[in-house]
């Protein structure tokens, strides 16, 4: 795929003012609407499970976390009790860790594929360009500069710091959700203490997991980020239009593009009627998401709060 | 022998056996029942005042409605206050009954209970140490309104009861799963009774307790039949708060609260500035 045609000669520019030209003519993809694929039906299907699988553990886990409230006895009886809603945890647990083993074959194959290297362009690695964008982003916060332009590849800065905050969140979840579910197989090889340790980090990872990488960085980045807002539809539908995203993510673009790849992840535009659907399904999903959010956000204050005035 | 001095013989043996057998089916058999409410009359009344008791005021008015729905309902009020009679009573009466009663009032009719609890550390300390804090049976089952120990309603307050003087340990039993789960209403798990026992509680010390080196892994064992001594070793009462119920597991609370202290901020942060930002240079108005 040596010479493939970007279209860039014909629109008469080069190919690094391409992203600035994104609306234009620069591929002949743009005309006909092609969409840029961001994520395989695999990679959609197992973020659903994920995120159905998470809010299960959350809304069942929570009320034994602070089984000394009001509201925690409450939830509790509706849901069904203890032995229930003990059952859904495990359930839902399981759901979750089916789909950590799929990503990380998901992972192994991409190791077969580029024969080991997982870091460079396009990968979830930390680089410097990260540090670049946050440190504009900062700025623009604290209105030391205007709107910075964000030189992104496949993955943000928050993007990353997401992926790898999960990472770590799963597998001490997954590890210490194993031990208090079978103690007594964990006491057969590990101290007792190990149970208390187990205990403390499923119970402080989870306020974590919720807080942190759900309310503040997932859903903000997912839904409320302004360029998102009310939701990045590329997790749901898989793609979006090509000059929006050679626009938002100008480095994958161009390397794409400069790799003659281009072709490889362009999708069929959607037709009028799935848009009209997706658009239905699309705002209840987005509903239930702000819900789920607001619920979260608030718990996540209410939690702040006593901790503050717990001193 | 006549058929009237055969009737008379057997009449005289009758009585005979009622006499020899009365008093001692009295004693083991017969409960007086049905005496309470000549008592009552005075103390149902709400206004009767209280009586210091080891210097704790206690009311004089019993609930009738209570004390008849409980499991001593039908009893005499004289088979636990021997001695008082139907009338104002008199301090000869009453002066010394509450620390007698204390000791003696149950065990008429539950020896085995007495006899267990006699042997125990709390019965230890009041039978023989004269402790006027440590619990006697009224101290748990309480007086006037003793319930069924063996229903559900009595097994979730139990952590309560044991509470009144153990505070800082069922403060760290509701911080377990057992605990947890009983606070939520399931009462299946664990409560402190399951393991400590009840009438016959020893100090973990006493190799004949139930958590004691030598049995914990047995007690343990009753509901987790593959545990081991390692398993055993769970820190059961561990207060997180502090570095003296266990260093390892407040160093990781500790860190946990910093973790989320910092994150919490940054992504808060993060968020808030992104979202004011965006709303300020109107990017959530888009055509």
């Amino acid at each position: 795929m040596a010479s493939v045609d970007t279209g860039i000669e014909e629109a008469g520019i080069t190919l690094e003012q391409a992203p600035e030209h994104a609306s234009a003519a620069m591929h002949p993809a743009i005309h006909i609407r092609k969409r840029f694929r961001r994520f395989t039906p695999f990679q959609r299907w197992v973020h659903f499970f994920i995120m159905v699988s998470f809010s299960i553990l959350v809304l069942t886990g929570m009320p034994l976390k602070y089984s000394d409230q009001a509201w925690a006895q409450t939830w509790m009886g509706f849901i069904g009790g203890v032995q229930n809603s003990g059952m859904l945890h495990r359930f839902a647990a399981i759901i979750m860790v089916t789909c950590v083993i799929c990503m990380l074959g998901f992972f192994a194959t991409i190791l077969i594929r580029t024969r080991g290297r997982f870091w460079g362009p396009g990968s979830m690695v930390p680089n410097w360009q990260d540090y670049r964008d946050l440190k504009a982003m900062v700025n623009w916060f604290i209105g030391r500069t205007p709107r910075p332009r964000l030189q992104l590849d496949r993955y943000a800065y928050y993007e990353k710091g997401e992926f790898w905050a999960a990472s770590a969140g799963v597998t001490i979840m997954c590890a210490t959700g194993a031990i208090l579910w079978y103690p007594e197989v964990a006491a057969r090889v590990l101290p007792g203490i190990v149970i208390n340790f187990a205990l403390v980090n499923h119970s402080g990872g989870a306020l974590l997991a919720m807080g942190f990488v759900v309310v503040f960085w997932h859903f903000f980045h997912a839904h409320l980020r302004p360029e998102a807002f009310p939701m990045d539809k590329a997790m749901y539908n898989g793609g979006l239009p090509l000059e929006e995203y050679a626009h938002e993510r100008p480095l994958e673009y161009e390397r794409l593009v400069k790799e003659g790849k281009l072709e490889d992840v362009l999708m069929e535009p959607l037709s009028a009627r799935r848009m009209q659907y997706e658009n239905i399904l699309w705002w209840v999903i987005t509903g239930c998401a702000l819900v789920l959010w607001a619920t979260f956000t608030i718990f996540v204050v209410w939690v702040t709060y006593h901790w503050l005035i717990s001193f | 022998m006549s058929a009237r001095t055969a009737v008379i013989a057997v009449l005289a043996a009758a009585c005979l056996l009622l006499v020899a057998a009365g008093p001692a089916a009295a004693v083991t058999f017969t409960i007086p029942v049905g005496g309470s409410d000549r008592c009552l009359e005075c103390h149902a009344k709400p206004d009767l005042g209280t009586i210091e008791v080891n210097g704790v005021e206690k009311s004089l008015t019993v609930s009738a409605d209570g004390y008849h729905d409980s499991m001593h309902g039908r009893l005499d009020c004289t088979s636990c206050h021997a001695g008082f009679e139907a009338r104002e009573h008199t301090p000869e009466e009453t002066e010394g009954w509450y620390e007698q009663a204390r000791l003696t009032a149950c065990s008429d009719c539950h020896a085995d209970q007495a006899k267990m609890y006699d042997k125990s550390f709390h019965g230890n300390l009041v039978m023989n140490e004269g402790s006027i804090k440590a619990p006697a049976c009224a101290s748990c089952h309480g007086s006037h309104y003793i319930e069924d120990p063996t229903t559900t309603a009595f097994r979730e307050k139990i952590p309560e009861i044991c509470g009144k003087c153990h505070g800082e340990r069922t403060f760290t039993y509701e911080d377990t799963y057992h605990g947890k789960s009983v606070t939520l209403g399931d009462t299946s798990r664990a409560v402190c009774t399951d393991c400590h026992g009840y009438h016959s509680i020893l100090p973990e010390s006493n190799p004949a307790s139930s958590v004691s080196p030598q049995n914990v892994v047995k007690t343990c064992g009753k509901c987790h039949e593959s545990a081991n001594t390692r398993f055993s070793s769970f820190l059961v009462h561990v207060d997180r708060s502090t570095p003296k119920s266990s260093f390892w597991v407040w160093l990781m609370e500790i860190n946990h609260a910093v973790l989320i202290g910092v994150l919490f901020t940054l992504g808060g942060l993060h968020c808030i500035l992104y979202f004011y930002r965006g709303l300020r240079e109107g990017m959530y108005h888009r055509g």
